[in-house]
């Protein structure tokens, strides 16, 4: 790894002569980060998602686990903006009837137009299963909730139609096979399926920095071993060895949250290899720099050697890699919660999601029921949008990559 | 040559018995057992102890790893699969072949398609069609696979919906009356099934292979020698294959081992969307009954062909790059 090279910065003051000022390394990385617009458009949109994740129950017009056997696969809600007669009104919905067809027992959906219901903005729905503990609150686990005495409890939605009860609905994404809002559902599941990503790669990188710069510092036989297991590792096709290994944990039906944190370990105990020895290759080149020979002659430890010399060293790969693995490992975890062995119900996941649509495909045509389908686009655009913020960040951050 | 092939094959036995040990390991790490299932039997309540016995099930599980690893080098035995009760040599050798007649196809196309686009991208940089190629990279790199294979069998399903005919089949690898078809038909039949997974398969590998191709292509003609070969007044076309492809290629046949495990892992998810008969269907089910056998010698399997694979792309390039010495 180069050392990164402080660019001098001509800054040219009013009237004065130019001045010549030293920028840090956050500074050009900014400055190259800015030269990235794709880069900056997949910021706002990586925002965007994630304050939806946020603030999903406020988001979402109905509960997180609100089912319905009576309103399965109903299409998507249209908001009519305009009257029959063609005149600009207060947006406003019809209700949905539900008839069956007793040749194919396909439930067949049809518009009820006797009646408008008028859409309403900040809703308070103060029903027992409707409140929910809003956002930077819902972070605290419940238990400490309790013993600490904290019960925000929130009533508000962004949207919903008033007093409508069952009659109508508003589903804008239609509902799944339980009947449950795909929209919402849809913001709900990207707290986990965003999140997932970027705490298995964080758990990755502790792990393949403490291995790699073990393996690299100390040589000899620790760093025969752990390479070698590296090796092994890497031997075993990714899918497979995540399936494997999700499938110890899947008897023993746990909750939700374990759920998620062991996912996470999964990920992360099979992304470690390749970063490790990156780290090692790295550490190898820096031991021998003066830097660090000066160090050990003024009599630093090992460890102040590791902390303070080398592993700072490496903080543009970290940012490098973080980069390149928070795509792939949401990738992996909605493959795996495809595959059934990731994120169980009641919790949701974009890839959970998909599994519905995976069991109807046989007769679910694309046009049919599309809106079962918008979780994968979610998956496409998160994970593009990383990619292309992890392209900019790359740039930003790497010397070599720099146009 | 033989020392050096000789020397990685030596090379591959410790990797092959951590992999396999840690595979084993991480199999065995699930709560429960097969004979867990019959633990409540009304009938006999030893039942579950006895089948236990029965199969070895009492035994240390590294114990039973040695015994495996004796089985598998003596007598090229994998065991035999508990839930039906064949050898599971037996049962995966068909699958595997399923498995294989999708992977080759869908590897050996991306490949055939990725090398032309990213060298063309390369020698055309940024020209409309490059852009236009380069942003169809981005994009493919970031649909998941499976999701892909649920868009076309969903929209191979609206399709008959529409027109009461199939453009290609909602899964599967055969009709339902293939048997009665004749050589050349049965053929065809498969080939027709191929179309929907080959086609999801070689889409998400195109992307990367032609990405990397193309990096690769930019930064061999950079160099200082093909700047000398232009000089010395060769036509940009000699520059370009004789000179540039040649170097750029090499990296393609190293990545080719590379690229195996994500092939591998993509038909993985491809063939349990489409129901496509492979090794994939019968690797999730195994899981859930926990089969150990049939597991470990699915993931041996393919831990061996990575192996293999890896090896052979490095003898591969140690054979037609004279820089590497051996």
């Amino acid at each position: 790894m180069e050392r990164v090279e402080r660019e001098e910065a001509a800054v040219q003051t009013k009237g004065g002569p130019t001045v010549v000022q030293g920028a840090s390394l956050t500074t050009i990385a900014w400055q190259q980060f800015k030269k990235h617009p794709m880069a900056r458009i997949a910021l706002v949109i990586l925002g965007i998602m994630y304050l939806l994740a946020a603030f999903a129950d406020f988001m979402a017009p109905y509960p997180e686990h609100d089912i319905n056997p009576n309103a399965t696969f109903e299409p998507p809600t249209v908001v009519h903006f305009l009257d029959p007669q063609g005149n600009l009104t207060w947006p406003f919905i019809y209700g949905m009837k539900k008839t069956i067809d007793m040749q194919t027992f396909e439930s067949i959906w049809t518009t009820d137009t006797s009646t408008r219901y008028p859409l309403k903005l900040f809703v308070h729905r103060t029903g027992l299963r409707d409140r929910y503990v809003p956002f930077p609150v819902n972070l605290i686990p419940v238990q400490l909730r309790h013993v600490l005495g904290i019960r925000p409890w929130a009533t508000l939605h962004l949207f919903g139609v008033a007093d409508a009860g069952d009659q109508a609905k508003i589903h804008l994404l239609g509902t799944d096979d339980l009947g449950a809002d795909v929209f919402g559902k849809l913001m709900f599941g990207a707290r986990i399926s965003l999140t997932i990503g970027i705490l298995a790669s964080a758990v990755a990188i502790v792990i393949g920095m403490i291995m790699g710069g073990l393996a690299g510092f100390y040589g000899g036989w620790l760093d025969e071993i752990i390479l070698r297991f590296v090796e092994a590792l890497s031997a075993i096709p990714f899918l497979f060895l995540l399936l494997t290994l999700s499938a110890i944990f899947y008897p023993l039906h746990l909750p939700s949250t374990t759920q998620f944190m062991l996912i996470i370990v999964a990920l992360s105990v099979i992304g470690w290899g390749q970063i490790a020895r990156a780290v090692r290759g790295q550490v190898l080149s820096l031991r021998e720099r003066d830097f660090t020979v000066a160090a050990k002659a003024l009599g630093a430890s090992n460890m102040r050697v590791i902390t303070r010399h080398l592993l700072p060293q490496t903080l543009s790969f970290i940012i490098i890699s973080l980069s390149i693995q928070i795509p792939e490992y949401t990738l992996a975890e909605s493959v795996l919660s495809f595959f059934g062995l990731g994120i169980q119900p009641p919790s949701t996941s974009w890839g959970l999601m998909l599994s519905t649509a995976q069991s109807f495909a046989g007769v679910t045509g694309l046009g049919d029921r599309w809106w079962i389908f918008t979780p994968g686009v979610a998956i496409f655009v998160a994970v593009l949008t990383w990619n292309l913020l992890g392209d900019g960040l790359r740039d930003a951050f790497d010397p070599k990559s720099r146009r | 040559m033989l020392p050096f092939i000789v020397r990685r094959l030596f090379n591959l036995i410790p990797t092959f018995i951590i992999a396999t040990f840690l595979a084993w390991g991480i199999i065995q790490a699930a709560p429960g057992d097969f004979a867990t299932q019959f633990a409540f039997d009304q009938v006999d309540p030893n039942k579950a102890e006895r089948i236990r016995q029965l199969l070895g099930l009492d035994q240390a599980w590294y114990i039973r790893y040695l015994y495996w690893l004796r089985n598998l080098i003596l007598h090229f035995n994998l065991g035999t699969s508990m839930t039906s009760k064949a050898s599971v040599t037996a049962l995966i050798l068909p699958l595997m072949r399923n498995s294989m007649v999708l992977l080759v196809p869908a590897t050996v196309l991306a490949f055939a398609i990725a090398i032309p686009i990213g060298v063309y991208s390369a020698l055309h940089k940024y020209s409309l069609a490059d852009r236009f190629l380069t942003v169809f990279s981005l994009l493919g790199l970031a649909v998941p696979n499976f999701f892909l294979a649920l868009i076309v069998l969903a929209f191979s399903v609206q399709w008959f919906h529409h027109y009461h005919w199939f453009l290609i089949p909602t899964g599967g690898m055969t009709s339902t009356d293939f048997s009665s078809y004749g050589p050349l038909h049965q053929i065809l039949d498969v080939g027709w099934h191929l179309i929907g997974p080959v086609l999801v398969l070689t889409l998400s590998s195109l992307a990367f292979v032609s990405r990397v191709m193309r990096g690769e292509m930019l930064e061999v003609l950079s160099q200082d020698y093909i700047r000398t070969a232009r000089c010395k007044g060769l036509s940009e076309r000699s520059v370009n294959v004789k000179h540039a492809l040649r170097n750029a290629i090499l990296v393609i046949v190293a990545i080719i081992g590379s690229t195996l495990p994500g092939l591998v892992s993509g038909a993985g998810s491809v063939e349990y969307v489409t129901g496509w008969p492979g090794i994939t269907p019968l690797f999730i089910s195994s899981i859930f009954a926990q089969d150990v056998y049939v597991v470990m010698a699915l993931l041996t399997i393919l831990t061996l062909l990575l192996m293999v694979g890896n090896l052979l792309s490095d003898l591969a390039l140690a054979m037609i790059d004279p820089r590497i010495r051996y």
